[in-house]
């Protein structure tokens, strides 16, 4: 547990020393913060047309029910941010274990007497743990909004959940990526096409059949994260997250401890 | 502002003046038959036989590619040998390796350190790889920022710091759990006089306090350092015994190049 704390708290270290960090910050919240104003400028425009006096104004029944903040705003913003976590994601994951490999650091890791499996679980952690901050600055725009619309507290930590999860599903797949490899960029266009791969597997129904192309839409990130936008809270769509962070983590200790038989 | 960085050439040295605290391990035993390993086709390490034995200074000698680095990896269980057994104190780092590392301290040739930490703060955390947390850290990376004449230094990024002080960060980091084998992989390499002959009288400060495997292709620093050697040469050790007698020949840098050497000594 001490080798446990001392890696988390130097990769924290290493993580806020680096620019990366604040950048990613930055953009994710700026990126949520644009189409978030932007969707509800739509929404604005939409309800004064509808408002407009030879329309029968607002208390007329003329405004269609999809006219509304739930779903005008809140789930394409939330869709959208989902896409938006293909970018910046990759770009904090890339150097977690490419770089230590680059650096050799690695070697000062795996001979120090630290299991493989605690370097793995403190990596995971903090990269888990920006995650959740990520998603929580940049969660403040349209969960204010939003909770003033009346979307529910419920739901809003229903969707926040999902967002975070689908975040950390985007870092395992990342992590996975930067243990294969020294070289950070190489790492970082690697997660970019595996996670858009994985996001959904939609383009599979025009090659599969219904059942074949059914499985692959079981794996797809965005399949498991919009039950979770839609505010249901499923125990198998937290299994498929938790399923994935214990395969990306397993696979990267299988690379590590590969590097014992290849050099 | 910067910090003016202190002159490397401190009055006092580590493990001299400051006196070296005993370790608490006097030394391990290290122990080879038939070891090698292979990597694809190229043989890096072909059937080495050898003994250390507890608290003695060994040289490990031989031209760059000879195969001393992977050696150090069989030791320190972050290769895996192809063939043959190593034991360290008579633990297999193959099949212990966790129980060896706690009884190793490793200085690469190239500092394996992270530029973004502060001296102390990287050091706490090398403490805290080796199990040390609470006060028993503090006191480890106190006691060795001491010994290693770092306080100077110790609130100062490593990626700041010269090559020569980031090699005593390097060499602090291995020493700082009490480790009773010290395997130092070229500690000069690349270092300014001065900050040549500071790391070597490190190195004699800590000698006697544990077992010291030095990889060198350094002549002076083998005689200086060490007590007895092995010559490797394209994986494979091809000179064995007193380091003033393997070194003591008219062309001694003849053990290093293939069909010179074998008349000057035999493993």
């Amino acid at each position: 547990m001490t080798a446990f704390r001392a890696l988390v708290r130097k990769e924290c270290a290493v993580l806020f020393a680096s620019p990366i960090a604040y950048a990613v910050l930055t953009t994710v919240t700026v990126l949520t913060s644009i189409l978030f104003f932007e969707h509800l400028r739509l929404y604005n425009q939409q309800l004064f047309l509808y408002a407009s006096s030879n329309m029968g104004g607002f208390d007329s029944d003329t405004i269609p029910d999809y006219i509304n903040l739930r779903d005008t705003v809140f789930y394409p913003v939330m869709e959208q941010l989902g896409l938006t976590l293909l970018l910046p994601i990759p770009l904090l994951t890339m150097r977690v274990f490419a770089r230590e490999r680059a650096h050799g650091t690695d070697e000062l890791l795996l001979t120090s007497g630290v299991s493989p499996a605690t370097v793995v679980a403190a990596k995971f952690s903090v990269t888990y743990g920006f995650v959740l901050l990520m998603m929580a600055v940049s969660f403040v725009y349209p969960a204010g909004a939003i909770a003033q619309g009346g979307l529910g507290l419920s739901h809003l930590l229903s969707v926040f959940i999902g967002l975070t999860l689908l975040g950390t599903g985007i870092a395992s797949i990342g992590l996975v990526c930067s243990a294969l490899t020294q070289s950070q960029v190489l790492a970082a266009a690697a997660t970019v096409g595996l996670a858009y791969l994985f996001y959904d597997f939609g383009w599979a129904h025009a090659f599969l059949g219904p059942e074949a192309a059914g499985l692959f839409d079981a794996l797809a990130l965005h399949d498991h994260f919009a039950r979770f936008a839609e505010g249901v809270v499923s125990l198998t769509d937290f299994a498929y997250f938790a399923a994935l962070a214990l395969a990306a983590g397993g696979l990267v200790r299988s690379a590590l401890e590969w590097r014992r038989l290849s050099g | 502002m910067a910090q003016a960085e202190p002159s490397p050439r401190d009055p006092a040295l580590p493990g001299k003046s400051s006196g070296a605290p005993e370790a608490e391990n006097p030394g391990v035993r290290i122990e080879t038959q038939g070891l090698g390993r292979r990597f694809g086709p190229h043989v890096a390490l072909e059937n080495l036989s050898l003994t250390v034995e507890p608290g003695e200074s060994f040289g490990l000698l031989g031209a760059n590619g000879a195969g001393k680095t992977t050696f150090i990896r069989l030791l320190t269980g972050f290769l895996l040998p192809s063939s043959g057994r190593v034991r360290v104190d008579g633990l297999s780092p193959s099949d212990r390796a966790r129980q060896v590392q706690a009884r190793i301290g490793y200085v690469p040739e190239t500092p394996r350190l992270y530029p973004e930490l502060r001296v102390r703060a990287f050091l706490g955390f090398a403490a805290g790889l080796r199990g040390l947390s609470g006060g028993a850290r503090r006191q480890a990376v106190s006691e060795t920022l001491t010994r290693f004449r770092l306080e100077s230094v110790e609130r100062r990024l490593i990626g700041h710091l010269s090559k020569g002080y980031r090699q005593r960060v390097s060499l602090a980091q291995a020493f700082l759990h009490g480790p009773g084998l010290l395997i130092v992989d070229e500690p000069t390499s690349g270092l300014d006089p001065l900050q040549r002959e500071e790391i070597r009288e490190v190195l004699a400060g800590l000698a006697g306090h544990c077992t010291l495997l030095l990889c060198t292709h350094d002549l002076d620093e083998a005689r200086r350092l060490t007590t007895r050697s092995a010559v490797l040469r394209r994986g494979s050790l091809v000179a064995l015994g007193e380091t003033a007698a393997l070194l003591g020949g008219a062309n001694p840098l003849a053990l290093f190049h293939a069909g010179e050497a074998d008349e000057v000594a035999s493993p």
